[in-house]
């Protein structure tokens, strides 16, 4: 595992402008992936978990949002310094991204075959019949049966879970190196979101693929990452393997929000005990931790300046003043 | 069945009621020339009870009709067949003008927080609108007092009921939605995903508040969701539905210690759990195939297409809820049940057993 990563964020900075002024949705993210490795990005709405998916795959319409500063290199390659046709040939060839909305990102007025070959026509030297060959084997793949008649179908035709395998083997049609799952199964029900990640552990795991899964769910984290970075308003705020971050969490954050949580492998009546306050307005963010306010171990020192992301195991940082 | 909640000294009767539910929405009617009437079963026949002060917990997946039960029992929609028996009284066929005065006792709130309430109204009128509407306040400054006192018990500042929802946050809205529900008094409350809209920080605090308002108040809830955890956290009892009927109902530690229907033995494995360790150790499964429209449910058992165990006699005759233990009642051939059904329709009856129960406070 000395290797260089296969994906390297540095210092990621991503901005909007708005009525409002400035708003930093990725404020300074960095983290590494390495090959076949699962990594997840934890936050609540606003955290910017998104928003970092969509500067590495250069989906970041602009204007209004730009990145500001940073590096994402993939195999050694700055992406950010990309061109647009560079950028569209590692789209789909070595990085795929699959959304959570399996709903309106299939095309309603286009066949699921014509869709799921359109990007393996573009991306390798195949004809549509080969194409669309090779689409039902990928449909096959993910558990769809009777392929052959199914890549006539409509988005309509299929079921929610169905059009999420579809994405899925969208999303590995050019056999990928890089999987960007952004809440994959949020849309899903419970069994349902079973077997999607599943599906994609056994998909990623079988060809060494690597996969970064941006969620909001600890218990996925917990059941699929190997590591996990936990963001707050635009921050890593800690990140470490998924046995420390959620055996031995460090930041305040990470703590309430495990404590918070109602879980099932801890006693039923248990009292909640909640984080106080809501997250930030990212246009009117705290001064110094971004935190400090919820913060129920907060010092002056935490309303002054933000606190970098500092070691406190071997694979384990947390940006925090406090100590302990 | 009989179990005895925190809050349920009292009363013995239960206060709601639901027997053999049904809530059919007719899609296709048969024309001139024959043809077949269609219609959907979101709600197939559903039995249970709710006593005082009680917390039970309607799961299942979307589509599976817990919410379409919700707004059965607060006659926001038509009952097609059964009986609905709330506080004393059979509602199922009230009139919109019969069942204003019952609303008064039975409040519902919503899942989104952003869509529920008006966006012209003014926070203490929209918390006040109730007392309004039941006439339970005689003058203004009164009105102002109570609306003050609501805030401050969901905890808002009273200060803020000037404002408007959309200069609140999203937990916060949800507070004044809780707010519009109790601000009634009622002896019941209908909670649809009440936190599920919700960012995860935001979720323990709405949970507790809950919690807390059920200790001063003593209503019961009947909480709707999907969300097995956040649902294990808050009843007393746990109904678990699956395409329209009622597949297992039990007091909530027995439920997610002891599952029985198969449906729910799936349901419970298919959860992360926040803890990799355990996590590491489990055996992952997940359920073949999903929820089939309930336009055209599978035939005996709903859920036998999906069950790992089913046999010839799931796949033809629909099996009758039943008990297995005192507080357990599952639906399912699999498991030799004392038949309590006494309504020879879809035997999806349970009955009271009167007895004392073990279970202590939640």
């Amino acid at each position: 595992m000395t290797d260089q990563p296969l994906l390297s964020v540095k210092d990621l900075h991503t901005q909007f402008r708005t009525d409002e002024g400035i708003i930093k949705a990725v404020d300074g993210v960095s983290f590494d992936i390495k090959r076949g490795e699962t990594v997840a990005i934890v936050g609540e709405s606003g955290s910017g978990k998104s928003i970092t998916a969509m500067s590495i795959l250069g989906l970041i319409p602009n204007p209004p949002g730009e990145i500001v500063s940073g590096e994402i290199l993939f195999e050694g390659k700055d992406l950010i310094q990309a061109s647009e046709s560079e950028l569209r040939n590692i789209r789909g060839n070595d990085i795929s991204m699959i959304f959570q909305e399996p709903m309106t990102s299939l095309n309603p007025s286009l066949t699921i075959g014509k869709q799921l070959a359109e990007p393996i026509v573009v991306h390798t030297k195949l004809n549509w019949k080969e194409a669309l060959k090779k689409a039902i084997g990928f449909l096959g793949k993910v558990q769809i049966a009777d392929a052959e008649n199914r890549i006539k179908e409509h988005p309509h035709q299929f079921s929610g879970g169905m059009r999420q395998r579809v994405m899925i083997a969208m999303g590995l049609g050019c056999e990928p190196k890089l999987i960007i799952a952004d809440e994959p199964t949020t849309a899903l029900d419970v069994t349902v979101q079973a077997q999607i990640l599943e599906l994609l552990k056994d998909l990623t795991r079988n060809n060494d693929t690597s996969l970064l899964l941006i969620t909001h769910d600890l218990g996925v984290v917990a059941r699929y990452a190997e590591r996990v970075n936990v963001m707050y308003a635009g921050r890593i705020v800690e990140s470490g393997s998924v046995m420390d971050v959620f055996h031995n969490p460090q930041h305040p954050y990470t703590k309430g929000l495990l404590a918070s949580i109602p879980r099932m492998d801890q006693d039923a009546g248990d009292k909640l005990v909640p984080i106080i306050g809501s997250p930030p307005d990212l246009s009117m963010l705290p001064t110094g931790c971004a935190f400090h306010p919820r913060c129920p171990v907060k010092t002056e020192e935490c309303t002054r300046a933000v606190p970098p992301l500092k070691k406190v195991g071997p694979y384990h940082h947390k940006a925090c003043w406090i100590n302990g | 069945m009989v179990e005895i909640s925190k809050h349920n000294q009292k009363k013995m009767d239960p206060l709601l009621s639901v027997k053999n539910l049904k809530v059919h929405f007719p899609i296709r009617k048969p024309s001139l020339f024959g043809g077949e009437s269609l219609s959907v079963k979101a709600v197939d026949g559903i039995t249970f009870d709710l006593r005082s002060g009680e917390t039970v917990g309607l799961v299942g997946e979307s589509g599976c009709g817990k919410s379409t039960t919700g707004l059965a029992i607060l006659r926001m929609l038509n009952v097609s067949e059964g009986d609905i028996n709330f506080d004393g009284e059979n509602i199922s066929n009230f009139s919109p003008s019969q069942m204003r005065p019952i609303r008064k006792s039975m409040q519902m709130i919503f899942q989104d927080p952003f869509a529920s309430l008006n966006p012209r109204m003014k926070v203490r009128d929209l918390v006040g609108e109730p007392l309004i509407a039941h006439n339970m306040t005689t003058n203004k400054a009164d009105y102002v007092e109570q609306v003050d006192q609501l805030l401050d018990m969901v905890g808002l500042n009273p200060k803020m009921a000037k404002r408007y929802p959309h200069e609140f946050s999203g937990g916060q809205r949800q507070r004044i939605g809780i707010a519009r529900a109790v601000a009634v008094r009622p002896k019941l409350i209908i909670c649809d995903e009440p936190v599920s809209a919700l960012d995860v920080s935001i979720q323990a605090q709405v949970i507790n508040l809950l919690e807390e308002l059920q200790d001063t108040i003593g209503m019961a809830y009947l909480f709707i969701a999907h969300d097995l955890a956040v649902v294990r956290h808050i009843s007393d009892r746990v109904a678990v539905m699956y395409l329209g009927r009622i597949v297992e109902v039990a007091t909530r530690d027995e439920l997610y210690n002891n599952p029985k229907h198969p449906y729910t033995q799936s349901l419970l494995k298919a959860i992360p759990v926040p803890d990799p360790k355990l996590e590491a150790s489990r055996a992952h499964f997940a359920l073949q195939g999903e929820v089939p429209s309930p336009l055209n449910p599978p035939t005996g058992c709903h859920f036998h297409p999906r069950c790992p165990n089913a046999t010839d006699i799931c796949r033809s005759v629909s099996p009758v809820l039943g008990k297995i233990e005192a507080g357990h009642t599952v639906s399912c051939h699999l498991f030799e049940t004392t038949n309590l059904s006494m309504n020879t329709d879809q035997g999806q009856v349970i009955q009271n057993d009167k007895k004392v129960p073990e279970r202590g406070v939640a």
